[in-house]
């Protein structure tokens, strides 16, 4: 009996205080400098990370705004793009054929390339508004928008439509409508897949937001201080938006897996 | 019982006292799988291990293939460990499922176990040759496992299972899945095969008419702990045909086996 | 008439009347932006208006062709692609296989594995052309890194997915472990290889075109920004906006019929 539960605490031991020890020893590497010594980098264009958190830790202001730039962004063309995808998995169950066939055409799409859409997005927006911050939020939305829509619609679909067998039969003989068949049984089913798809779009909603603000015509947001420290030679400045992006990144992830184990709880 | 019927044969597996304790893994008490068991199984025996789900049927089989070690007692093959006899290659097993390489055509498929062997090329293909006739399958070997039935699945399975010329053969509710027709079938087919091999065979199956149907003994297994509660001979001549089913004896004999289970 | 019936109901029907869709909508768009603004090639250009600049042979930069642009440069850009994806497949698949051959490498990768799948990779883009100091270099090395983690977790994957019954049947026979991963994990691994494959084949183009747009010197994303500053025609742009487009979804295709290519059997597909 004590064996075996020795057995499942070595386990998690292993589980966490392995990676952790890991992390601990790049750092320790970095900080001493052997890092920079293997990766035959020198301290200016990857500093210490004590320099990095020094940084982060004088610049919360600016940081600050550029992070909130950035989420609106991100959460912004995630929720749009969601909603459409949403809509579209919806509207291709009533017509399976076709509506798969298109849903394999947007899926293509999922293999353009970031930087061709942020372009046309910023020329497309160009005359929506006279202040730039406001259009150029408006087109890297849509950029985002445009990578979430795509894992959404076709992981909805599939939710609406993988339905265990028989279930729908069972329906059938109760001769429920259309209307209750949809919010019964087609709706939860398809909320494991809706998570599916976030865990897709969540960390494309960051990437595309940063990558998209590359191209933006108004200089704010995360990535494009990335690029702009890097392009003035502040490294240890780029570095600190890097480790924010990282953080950013990280804790929707979290953020999203704690509300997937909240809503799934009790299913398999 | 009639005891004669089970020492005509030399003993080629002898189970003693075994014994298969799980442990928990919700913190509870451990669970003991198999408690005691002895049992002789003789050279060329077909022998069938039947009982309720949790009797510890599959563990006892997966015990004498090492593919799961006693926690006490022992079992020794030929006079041999169990592990000796795998790591000779003795030992062909058969699943539930048939567990096909779906990468590898059927042909393929039955020469994997010759391969491990180490057999030449030349004596490999001779013998998936003649493995593949036995079961029936020639014509369907340049096919790949999911164009074929579940049953023609299974076939391939014991093909397999054959093609190393194993000492005994190990089948753990190989029928289990298919349907009425497809089982009788495969029942006599299996017969057959035995009776050209000669090998022993240990049979693991929830269903008493085809335990019966196949045996020359029946052991009757049961639950909490699992034991042995009944070893019962099947007399019934051979060769079968399916219409001993209908017989006064065979009843008897699936009754017999019913009346068996204890603390079911 | 039936087999007309069947090639209108068939799905590649369904597939071409949903382009030619997309098509119309595009061409209402032009329509519309042309009435509206001033310089309509800038935001919605007409399609014919972009396939005449493909097949066009005025000279724009002095000595290319606006197609000749794209074409040469688009080698430099996809050859790097190209180059990086490899070694991130090779080194993903590597990193699986010793991450299932030994448990403490298992426990320490597989927790930054999903780190590294929550972070912006591309966003990191221009600081490790800041420390390679070299574009090609930081090319490869983050079409590597975007290639690697979906092939690594993926494989990874596909090797715990055998079944027990197969371990067992191996372990039956007295298999070692060398013949256990040649015979069993990693022919079993194959189809999940390459759905990593599949997903970081078209990451690793749009790193690639990303990384040009960092710097001079050549490649996709170069010539597509300076034809968005107005340094070339406007249609190198486009041309490159759907060259890329295609060559994203072709990358996807050529992993497909690698895959098919590959494994001969026929995969039950779901």
């Amino acid at each position: 009996m004590k064996k075996i539960k020795e057995i499942v605490n070595k386990n998690s031991f292993a589980t966490t205080v392995y990676p952790i020890l890991f992390g601990v020893l790049i750092v320790v590497l970095w900080q001493t400098q052997i890092l920079h010594k293997i990766l035959g980098a020198d301290t200016f264009t990857l500093p210490m990370p004590s320099r990095i958190f020094d940084i982060i830790l004088a610049n919360t202001d600016s940081i600050w705004t550029n992070v909130v730039a950035t989420l609106i962004v991100a959460i912004g063309g995630l929720i749009v793009g969601s909603a459409l995808g949403f809509m579209l998995g919806v509207l291709a169950t009533f017509a399976p054929k076709w509506g798969a066939g298109g849903l394999t055409v947007i899926a293509a799409f999922n293999a353009i390339p970031i930087i061709a859409i942020a372009p046309i997005a910023n020329n497309l927006t160009k005359d929506l508004s006279d202040n730039p911050e406001i259009r150029s939020m408006i087109a890297k939305m849509i950029v985002v928008t445009l990578t979430c829509m795509v894992p959404m619609s076709i992981n909805v679909n599939r939710g609406m439509t993988e339905l265990k067998p028989f279930s729908l039969d069972l329906m059938k003989s109760y001769a429920a409508e259309n209307r209750t068949v949809f919010f019964k049984l087609r709706l939860p089913n398809s909320v494991p897949y809706i998570f599916t798809a976030l865990r897709v779009s969540v960390p494309v909603c960051v990437i595309s937001a940063l990558v998209s603000e590359y191209f933006a015509e108004f200089i704010i947001g995360v990535g494009r201080q990335i690029r702009e420290n890097i392009v003035l030679a502040q490294y240890a400045t780029a570095w600190a938006y890097i480790t924010v992006a990282c953080a950013i990144g990280i804790i929707l992830y979290i953020i999203l897996l704690i509300a997937e184990g909240i809503t799934l709880k009790g299913r398999k | 019982m009639n005891i004669a019927a089970g020492t005509k044969l030399e003993p080629e597996i002898i189970i003693d006292d075994l014994t298969v304790v799980f442990p928990s893994n919700n913190g509870g008490d451990p669970i003991k799988a198999l408690k005691n068991i002895n049992l002789e199984i003789g050279q060329g025996e077909f022998i069938s291990l039947v009982g309720p789900s949790g009797c510890g049927k599959t563990t006892l089989l997966r015990t004498i293939a090492d593919l799961q070690n006693p926690t006490t007692g022992s079992i020794s093959i030929r006079g041999l460990t169990p592990k000796q006899i795998r790591m000779e290659k003795k030992f062909g097993i058969v699943f539930q499922s048939p567990v096909l390489y779906d990468w590898r055509t059927v042909r393929r498929n039955v020469c994997m176990p010759m391969e491990i062997k180490g057999l030449p090329k030349k004596h490999r293909t001779a013998r998936v040759t003649e493995m593949l006739e036995m079961v029936g399958l020639y014509k369907f070997g340049k096919q790949y496992p999911h164009e074929l039935s579940g049953g023609m699945q299974q076939r391939v399975g014991i093909a397999r299972a054959l093609a190393i010329d194993p000492e005994i053969l190990l089948m753990d509710e190989p029928f289990s899945a298919l349907d009425e027709f497809t089982k009788e079938k495969l029942h006599e087919d299996l017969l057959n095969i035995w009776r050209q091999t000669k090998k022993t065979i240990v049979f693991v199956t929830h269903n008493i008419q085809e335990a019966v149907f196949l045996s020359d003994r029946v052991v009757v297994l049961s639950p909490h702990p699992g034991r042995v509660s009944a070893v019962i001979d099947v007399n019934i001549p051979r060769p079968r045909a399916l219409s001993i089913k209908r017989s006064a004896e065979f009843n008897a004999l699936v009754a017999e086996v019913r009346s068996s289970f204890e603390g079911v | 008439m039936q087999r007309i019936k069947k090639f209108f109901t068939s799905k590649q029907m369904v597939t071409v009347v949903w382009v030619l869709g997309i098509m119309v909508l595009w061409e209402i768009g032009a329509f519309i932006v042309a009435g509206t603004k001033r310089s309509p090639e800038n935001v919605l250009p007409h399609l014919y208006q972009i396939v005449q600049s493909v097949f066009s042979t005025k000279l724009v930069n002095g000595s290319q062709t606006a197609f000749q642009i794209v074409l040469s440069n688009a080698g430099l850009t996809l050859f790097r692609a190209g180059i990086g994806f490899l070694i991130g497949a090779g080194i993903g698949f590597l990193l699986a296989l010793l991450m299932n051959l030994v448990m403490p490498i298992e426990k320490i990768v597989f927790p930054y594995l999903m780190v590294i799948q929550m972070i912006p990779i591309l966003g990191m883009a221009p600081i490790i052309l800041a420390i390679t100091k070299d574009i090609n270099k930081s090319r490869i090395v983050i079409a590597a890194i975007l290639t690697f983690y979906p092939v690594a977790t993926n494989t990874l994957a596909g090797f715990k997915s055998v079944e027990k019954e197969k371990h067992e049947l191996m372990h039956s026979i007295a298999a070692t472990k060398y013949e256990i991963y040649t015979k069993l994990l990693i022919p079993s691994s194959i189809p999940y290889l390459f759905t990593g494959l599949k997903i970081s084949a078209p990451m690793a183009i749009t790193a690639s075109i990303l990384v040009d747009t960092l710097q001079g010197g050549g490649g996709l994303g170069c010539m597509l920004s300076q034809s968005l500053k107005h340094a070339m025609t406007i249609y190198v742009f486009w041309q490159i906006v759907f060259f890329s487009a295609i060559v994203g979804i072709l990358s996807y295709y050529l992993m497909s019929l690698i895959e098919k290519a590959v494994s001969p059997y026929k995969r039950i597909h779901k």
